[in-house]
């Protein structure tokens, strides 16, 4: 067991070093690094656009830029942000707090609603219901996210309620297919043939097989409701550390990119890690 | 209904693909003592806040970006088929390599990715390229899950006895490939497209919606939804949501055309 998670641990660090270095290549690599908007101003003279290109030449080599930040990031510096002219680590944690409140208030109410809902159509067992919330998820899921954000901002909801409307189809469909496969299986009927309670064949011969899929999926759908704050709070206007990135890829702010592509991908993997370490906890507890 | 949803898909096709004889002006066409005009005869869907005719622009838009997804979602598939046949026939050391960089590259925020190398694009880069950088884009960074599902079906079938067969026949691994393995994962492959194509889709509208998708004048869905950004605009001008509302019947279409094949994923 402290095998496994030393070996899912030392993998986390890998993937994290390596995603921050594709990150910064995938940046640094694009056709348009380096140039600046203030360098197509008319006003300015040659000079001026030449200190600008010097300024953004930083960086030009991407495996001495990214091994010096990595030096750096030991240190605790993440380095100032071109666009904005602020250390990137203040700029992050004075967002950190608004995107974590949204983030896990969305997620939470996603679940929340997604597996309520699941279970309440399982226990019902009513066919057209179960058919109708299906088809409401099926349409959800086929509305861009960014319209989904933009919906909420029209009627004045919390970005938390976009997130959670952009996870719950997918949280929800994922839910109710595992539910439907597992009240399908040959011990359920098993069960009921040995005239079980309906409880405790819920409970025990429904909802517990599906727990290990459940926990992956959570940790899935961490990075799903990462990704959604992205559009979510650049288009409700709340400035959180998705806006920053959307904010940083308008400006082509090389340190704030690779340093929000580390912090995000460290997320998503803690996610995932979590996850497959409950699973596996569950399953030796078993 | 999935016959239902391939004949929409078909129709919307058929009319959007002849955009110059179907679209009643150009797209850049500007009628500019007409800005922001109510539905009429003359303009079926009204004007924008510049003047050009809406239903013509959403002709064109849905064109390029139902021209575009598709081909973007091919070169994801091509990439994954090419990948899992080298991770697949070509060793345990290709295998563990390409799945290890499938698993780096799905747990990088790939949104977010795209979005970062999306904005990098020269200030003074034509609509066009911009257009074909954005779906090369999402064609090469979304790879990976498709990658995955055909590495274990390759695995699977090579489990099957008419690959034995070939084996014992001295077959090399390219004509198992090519001959044996391929007809088999077209089905596998097809079901990737199709799931592939409406997420680009969605991601170009999210993309357009955030100011990075494919620039004016060149309309496609993602910059024919900016207009619904304006909240008032929405408010007095219920049409502009029909953009909004064929793009979700499409992606609505091809989920329903996947649906039916979920036993070949």
């Amino acid at each position: 067991m402290l095998g496994t998670v030393a070996r899912r641990l030392a993998r986390f660090v890998a993937v994290l070093v390596i995603g921050g270095l594709l990150g910064a290549a995938l940046v640094r690599f694009a056709p348009g690094f380096g140039t600046d908007e203030r360098m197509l101003d008319a006003r300015l003279s040659n000079a001026s656009i030449q200190a600008i290109a010097r300024e953004r030449s930083d960086g030009s080599n991407v495996v001495s830029y990214y091994l010096g930040y990595l030096g750096r990031l030991a240190k605790g510096d993440l380095g100032e942000s071109v666009s904005l002219g602020r250390p990137v680590r203040e700029l992050l944690a004075e967002r950190a707090s608004t995107s974590l409140r949204s983030v896990s208030a969305g997620f939470f109410s996603a679940w929340a609603a997604a597996l309520g809902l699941v279970l309440l159509l399982e226990w019902l067992g009513f066919r057209p219901l179960r058919m109708a919330a299906s088809l409401s998820a099926g349409a959800l899921l086929c509305v861009p996210a960014a319209v989904v954000a933009i919906a909420c901002f029209y009627f004045s909801g919390p970005p938390a309620l976009a997130i959670a409307a952009i996870l719950f189809p997918r949280i929800f469909r994922y839910a109710q297919n595992l539910a439907r496969h597992a009240a399908e299986a040959q011990h359920v009927f098993a069960a009921h043939a040995f005239g079980e309670s309906r409880g405790r064949i819920f409970w025990l011969h429904v909802v517990a097989p599906v727990a290990p899929e459940l926990i992956a999926l959570a940790g899935v759908s961490v990075s799903m409701a990462i990704g959604a704050a992205i559009p979510v709070e650049a288009l409700c206007d709340s400035p959180g550390v998705g806006q920053l990135v959307w904010q940083a890829a308008l400006a082509r702010d090389l340190p704030v990119i690779v340093n929000v592509t580390l912090l995000i991908t460290a997320l998503t993997l803690a996610a995932n890690l979590a996850a497959d370490v409950a699973r596996g906890a569950r399953g030796h507890a078993e | 209904m999935r016959r239902v949803a391939i004949a929409f898909l078909i129709a919307v096709f058929l009319v959007v693909l002849p955009a110059e004889v179907v679209a009643p002006y150009s797209f850049a066409t500007q009628f500019r003592d007409l800005p922001n005009a109510a539905p009429s005869h003359a303009h079926l869907l009204g004007t924008d806040a510049l003047g050009r005719d809406r239903l013509s622009r959403l002709l064109f838009g849905a064109r390029v970006s139902l021209l575009l997804a598709p081909a973007a979602a091919l070169l994801s598939v091509l990439l994954a088929l090419g990948l899992a046949f080298l991770a697949a026939l070509g060793g345990s050391w290709w295998e563990r390599a390409i799945l290890a960089a499938a698993d780096l590259s799905l747990s990088l925020p790939w949104f977010f990715l795209l979005l970062a190398a999306r904005a990098l694009l020269p200030l003074n880069a034509a609509a066009a390229t911009a257009a074909a950088v954005t779906f090369g884009l999402l064609g090469v960074l979304g790879w990976a899950e498709p990658a995955r599902v055909m590495v274990a079906a390759i695995r699977q079938q090579l489990r099957s006895d008419f690959v034995l067969l070939a084996h014992a026949s001295g077959c090399g691994r390219g004509r198992i490939a090519l001959v044996h393995l391929a007809p088999h994962l077209a089905p596998v492959a097809a079901a990737q497209f199709l799931i592939a194509t409406p997420a680009y889709l969605l991601a170009e509208a999210n993309l357009g919606l955030l100011g990075l998708g494919i620039p004016e004048p060149m309309p496609s869905w993602g910059n024919l939804l900016r207009e619904l950004e304006s909240v008032s605009a929405v408010a007095a001008n219920p049409w502009v949501l029909a953009p909004a509302a064929i793009l979700i019947l499409v992606v609505g279409c091809f989920h329903l055309a996947v649906s039916a094949d979920k036993r070949v994923i």
